[in-house]
């Protein structure tokens, strides 16, 4: 039992991550995902780095099965129950446009259709008093057209069930009596206890549609797991960055929705940790480019940049969820020509054909062939070798271009990189500006195979002097979720105008969410000294939307004298940090209570790595400012003392470029620091 | 200049737009701003021309700069000095109504001037006769504080004057002047990005890198025009009313000229300047007319200070889309909405690939106050609606979508809606059938229900009766809205415009929006689609 074990299954590989408690080893390994019957893959990837399941202390997991559904939208056919005059909210989705220019706007279509929704008859007012009793007999009727038509789940989402979930929990009753075991049954106030019917709506569909899928897999995971004898609980990465377990995550399915991504952010707290010592409260931006990718997220003061919403698909859901921002496409991005100027991206060359290098038939240079041509990616060492890299196609695809554009084919393929650098650079600029903070505040934590070979660029631009590539480039977010915490939020809807604030209803609420945390806790099996609750309250100025959550002392502190000025205070101060200013004498609003359980597990030190290989150098020519340079390559594992760029470091899955006038070292935590002058 | 500097410079200078907006949106006081997105903000260069802009409303498209512009017409290039920010809401300058405020400020790089940082955003009041805006104001000065080109900052100080004029006119104070200093921080955010971008690259870089930006998409507009074929294009339709007079119907004709690489809109074949408050000044008309023609022509090309240089609008002065003082703007954009729409339809015939047949077409606006029983304080409520739009060769016109000119305007969630307010939503439904016929059929309108929970002021303001959505190809038109107080009682009325009406608790207000035009044929839709809308019951038949 000295094996705690992450895995982290994506859409190609599963990557497996593994520590062990005696000798502070820490391995990581990857092995092909089987999507037929994914357990094969994950004990493929585990039989790499434990023998014996038996031997495993801890495991987590990050999963896509729901993601995956939702994307092939092959989830389960459900039938959604609405208020009586309100079936259609779903259909009209707030009606809004995300594109201006297109007369041609459809919205995403919706994962029931029209013909699938039913009303129940009942009403209840804005506070969650009824006014028209519940009619039993059309949730009946639901439950009779579910059964006949054999649908698999039942989404119920009622107005107001937020304030007042009693009419959605007397549907429950019914349905789940008259559906038993078979059915899913999910009601808007358990997957979201907050307000706007749309959006409640939209949970509990996803969750209704995406549930069984996740459900079934998860069971499947830990029966194989028990066969094979493990003897812990299988721990399930949440979209929010905490942990919980499978148990838990069968009731609460779309927790998991983007459970594996988040692993890398979770990564970048735990690295800040690391790098910053405990308590720190370390700033990261944390980026993940692959070869069609870039995922950027932020931590902030040491925790991981978490929205209580998010849109996926176009389609909102209200959860805790890791903020991760797409942007552009990384690799792949194609350069052209429009009327003599110099475009990249956000065009994508994919997978297929590809980059002109990938030798599959792409011909239009893509941000990997520039950085062939300028030899910065080793076509020898690419994707640990596994891949052969055509640099002749690459090279003739940033020829033909520079031909359009009249330009040094070396010179066009360090602009592509260039004009690719300055954009992830922006858009990172622009993220970091929502916060109200300049992210010279940050270091730039790089990972996926491609990150390191841009970020030294990309945190130039930004200011930023320090760019981390923790070990496993390619297999953090795995590490991520192996230092992540669990975690369980609640909420409790709780609109006030600071005129009708009972402070001692509302510390009393509070005292109610941390009882509840602390058995959902315990129910998740962390011992009483590893337990934490955070509070929190959302507040903003009245006739102001957008919120900011302010956080609590704990749970007394609104019972004490003088509160409403301290929260007003603690508002503004939060006001001007985020937005530049505030009102202080304006009147505030309070709208949601926020409680979050945390439960951490032992952690010990890493060991380093093992001691250095033989430095097996080679010298390649790659440029940097239109110049050649003649520049070292050489192997992570080897890497000790400083290295001054130009300098090139291979692994198995990433490849990290020092470009000249940067130093790298290797810190205890066996992360390559890069410092980055301006 | 080196297309890779270029490339960077420009990209920075969309980016700093972003960011300017990302300021705006995110530090507004009111949902007006945040949630409808109803601003926009501009990054200009010295002599007036967009460098970079992020719009939240399509209608603000490519005017901004006429601000700065009249201020520097006005008072002379040495008027700009560093720390300044200037308010202006003029509504014969701007375009719009006066809740519409522009704040602008010069950018100085080294004590010399390098551009402007502009925003524009709608303020939930600006001291109108009725809270919000009315909808029978018959002239300017009924519609609140009016202000011409004044500093609102000055080296870098607030101007308490002008605040105090502000505050003392306006109904909700605290909320106007967060807006004020949210668009103040979007300037200064646009300064300190310029300011940043010039330090890099050097400002003769950036002029250098700008000239070539603005000829590049000029190039590109001039590429896509040339595409259409030379001709004279008409499309005609009407205004229902100006809101006062409601039988006289408001044409607007719209001709646009393709000759080789530009295109010349005639817009001074409409009905002059209205009672009503149906005016704008022709800024706005001239930004309505890029809108129509960046839906259709170009929606593919970045929007810089080359967009329009191929593209000419002539207005008439005194006319509706040119008004002179003091008529009424109120409602600037209802004949707006309509004129775009009759860009793509004189269009459409040359531009089968892009156009789509017309939408529900205005923002169907809801409008209630009064004292709010339970707290006895004094609310407005003021909503616009979803609607049906057009039908294109190859789909079907979306369903219950916010109208053209409303760009990212979400409906207000019911529980918000009764959580702030007395009233509750009977019902909130698709209104099937009301799309039109056709190959490709338009989408339906939407059926909202109100319940009044308190006495209240109603005011409505539902347009496109005279001139529904029309079809394309052979398709259908889609119904027109209908508006019923208290339906299928006694005494119960049908409105469609009306200010300030006296209702009483338990009144209903059945509001129905139009549907969109179809396209092509009805008899040569699908077995399959018919089938499909059946099922779904979006069809009646």
């Amino acid at each position: 039992m000295s094996y705690r074990v992450a895995m982290d299954i994506g859409g190609t590989f599963t990557d497996v991550v593994c520590y062990d408690e005696r000798t502070g080893a820490v391995t990581a390994s990857k092995a092909p995902t089987t999507p037929g019957d994914l357990a094969e893959g994950v004990f493929a990837a585990l039989g790499r780095v434990v023998d014996d399941p038996a031997e495993i202390s801890f495991f987590v997991h990050g999963t896509t099965q729901g993601l995956n559904a939702l994307l092939e939208r092959k989830g389960a056919r459900v039938l959604l129950l609405a208020s009586e005059g309100g079936g259609d909210v779903y259909q009209i989705a707030r009606g809004n446009r995300d594109r201006m220019f297109d007369l041609r706007y459809r919205k995403p279509v919706p994962l029931v259709p029209r013909q699938d929704v039913m009303e129940a008859g009942g009403r209840l007012d804005y506070l969650g008093r009824e006014f028209v009793p519940l009619d039993e007999a059309s949730v009946r009727a639901a439950a009779r057209r579910a059964r006949e038509e054999g649908f698999d789940a039942v989404a119920v989402c009622l107005l107001f069930a937020y304030a007042n979930p009693a009419h959605e929990a007397r549907a429950g009753e019914i349905l789940r009596e008259e559906l038993g075991e078979g059915v899913l049954v999910v009601l808007s106030h358990e997957v979201a206890r907050e307000w706007r019917e749309y959006e409640r709506t939209s949970s509990a569909v996803l969750e209704a549609y995406t549930g069984p899928v996740v459900r079934r897999y998860l069971a499947r995971v830990e029966r194989r797991f028990a066969e094979r004898g493990l003897a812990v609980p299988v721990h399930v990465m949440q979209s929010s960055g905490g942990l919980v377990n499978a148990s838990y995550a069968m009731r609460r399915p779309l927790q998991t929705l983007l459970s594996g991504p988040v692993g890398g952010t979770m990564g970048g707290v735990a690295a800040t940790r690391l790098l910053r010592g405990e308590g720190a409260r370390g700033n990261a931006i944390c980026i993940d480019m692959g070869g069609t990718s870039f995922d950027v997220s932020l931590v902030v003061n040491g925790r991981p940049d978490v929205s209580a919403e998010a849109r996926i698909e176009g389609y909102p859901v209200l959860m805790p969820i890791v903020n991760l921002h797409t942007i552009g496409a990384g690799g792949g991005s194609i350069a052209y020509a429009e009327a003599g100027a110099l475009r990249v991206g956000p065009e994508s060359a994919g997978a297929v054909p590809g980059p002109a290098c990938y030798g599959r038939g792409g011909t239009r240079p893509t941000v990997t062939d520039a950085n062939v041509a300028l030899g910065r990616v080793d076509p020898a060492w690419f994707a640990g070798g596994l891949m052969e890299l055509d640099a002749e196609a690459a090279g003739e695809a940033v020829a033909t271009l520079a031909g359009e554009l009249d330009l040094d084919p070396l010179l066009l393929a360090e602009g592509i990189c260039d004009v690719a650098n300055a954009k992830m650079a922006q858009a990172i600029r622009t993220l970091t500006v929502e916060h109200g903070i300049e992210p010279r505040e940050f270091a730039l934590v790089a990972f996926g195979g491609a990150g390191p070979m841009h970020a030294a660029f990309i945190a130039r631009e930004l200011g930023i002097s320090e760019v981390v590539v923790p070990r496993f480039p390619g297999a953090f977010s795995a590490w991520g979720m192996l230092e992540a915490d669990v975690r369980r939020d609640l909420t409790h809807p709780y609109f006030r105008p600071q005129d009708t604030l009972n402070r001692h209803d509302m510390s009393r609420n509070f005292g109610l969410l941390e009882e509840e945390a602390l058995t959902a806790l315990s129910a998740q099996g962390v011992p009483e000294d590893r337990r934490r609750v955070e509070h929190a309250v959302d507040m903003r100025y009245e006739g102001q939307d957008y919120t900011l959550t302010i956080p609590l002392r704990d749970a007394a502190e609104p019972a004490e004298p003088g509160f409403l000025e301290t929260i007003a205070a603690r508002y503004a101060e939060a006001h001007t940090a985020r937005y530049g200013h505030a009102t202080p004498e304006a009147p505030v609003e309070f709208v949601m209570l926020r409680s979050t359980g945390f439960g951490s597990f032992p952690r010990t030190a890493a060991a380093p790595a093992q001691a250095p290989e033989e430095r097996a150098e080679r010298v390649r020519d790659v440029i940097f400012d239109g110049a050649v340079h003649s520049t070292p390559v050489l192997r992570r594992a080897g890497l000790d003392g400083e290295l001054a760029g130009p300098a090139i470091v291979v692994e198995e899955t990433a490849t990290t470029v020092i470009p000249p006038g940067c130093v790298a070292t290797v810190d205890p935590n066996g992360f390559l620091i890069v410092k980055v002058n301006p | 200049m080196d297309p890779v500097t270029t490339e960077i410079i420009r990209c920075a200078l969309l980016q700093a737009a972003e960011d300017m907006n990302t300021t705006l949106i995110r530090s507004s006081y009111t949902p007006v701003i945040y949630e409808a997105k109803d601003c926009a903000v501009a990054l200009l260069d010295r002599d007036h021309n967009v460098l970079g802009q992020s719009s939240g409303l399509p209608i603000f498209l490519g005017n901004l700069e006429v601000c700065t512009r009249e201020t520097e017409r006005r008072y002379g290039r040495e008027v700009w000095e560093e720390g300044d920010v200037w308010v202006l809401n003029d509504s014969y300058i701007g375009g719009t109504h006066l809740n519409d405020v522009t704040v602008y400020g010069p950018i100085f790089v080294d004590g010399e001037l390098a551009g402007f940082a502009a925003s524009r955003a709608h303020w939930l009041d600006v001291g109108s006769k009725d809270p919000g805006g009315s909808m029978d104001s018959t002239s300017i000065f009924q519609e609140g504080l009016r202000m011409g080109p004044v500093k609102v900052y000055a080296g870098g100080e607030p101007c308490r004057d002008l605040h105090e004029v502000i505050a003392g006119n306006v109904r909700f104070p605290h909320a106007t002047l967060g807006d004020l200093r949210a668009q103040v921080s979007c300037a200064m955010t646009g300064q300190r990005r310029l300011k940043e971008i010039v330090a890099r690259w050097g400002l003769e870089t950036v002029l250098a890198a700008r000239d070539e930006i603005f000829a590049q998409t000029e190039r590109m507009e001039r590429t896509a025009i040339a595409a259409i074929p030379d001709g004279i294009y008409q499309a005609s339709g009407h205004l229902d009313n100006d809101g006062i007079d409601l039988d006289v119907p408001l044409p607007v004709n719209v001709t646009i000229a393709v000759a080789g690489e530009s295109m010349h809109v005639d817009l001074t074949d409409c009905a002059d300047q209205a009672t009503g408050p149906v005016n704008c000044g022709a800024a706005q008309a001239v930004a309505a007319v890029r809108v129509g023609y960046k839906l259709l022509v170009s929606s593919d090309v970045p929007l810089n200070g080359g967009s329009f240089r191929p593209l000419t609008v002539e207005t008439r002065p005194g006319s509706m889309l040119a008004a002179e003082s003091p008529a009424a703007c109120q409602y600037y954009y209802s004949h707006l909405g309509l004129l775009i729409d009759l860009v793509v339809r004189a269009l459409a015939p040359v531009l089968p690939e892009k156009a789509a047949a017309a939408s529900y077409g205005d923002s169907m606006i809801v409008q209630f106050t009064g004292t709010d029983p339970r707290t006895g304080k004094v609310y407005v409520s003021q909503e616009a609606t979803v609607g049906g739009w057009g039908a294109w060769e190859g789909g079907d016109g979306e369903d219950c979508l916010i109208n053209n000119v409303n760009g990212a305007l979400r409906d207000m969630p019911i529980e918000v809606l009764e959580t702030l307010f007395p009233v509750r939503v009977r019902r909130y439904e698709v209104r099937p059938g009301t799309g039109g016929a056709g190959q490709w059929r338009g989408g339906n309108g939407v059926v909202r229900e109100y319940e009044f929970c308190g006495d209240t002021s109603l005011s409505l303001w539902f347009e496109r009766s005279v001139t529904p959505a029309w079809g394309l190809a052979g398709g259908g038109a889609g119904a027109p809205p209908r508006v019923t107080l208290n339906p299928g009682r006694r005494g119960s009325r049908e409105l469609l415009k009306v200010n300030a009406l006296p209702v009483r608790a338990g009144d209903v207000l059945r509001c129905e929006t139009g549907g969109g035009g179809g396209y092509g044929p009805a008899e040569r839709r699908s077995a399959e689609a018919t089938a499909a809308d059946l099922a779904r019951g979006m069809t009646t038949g």
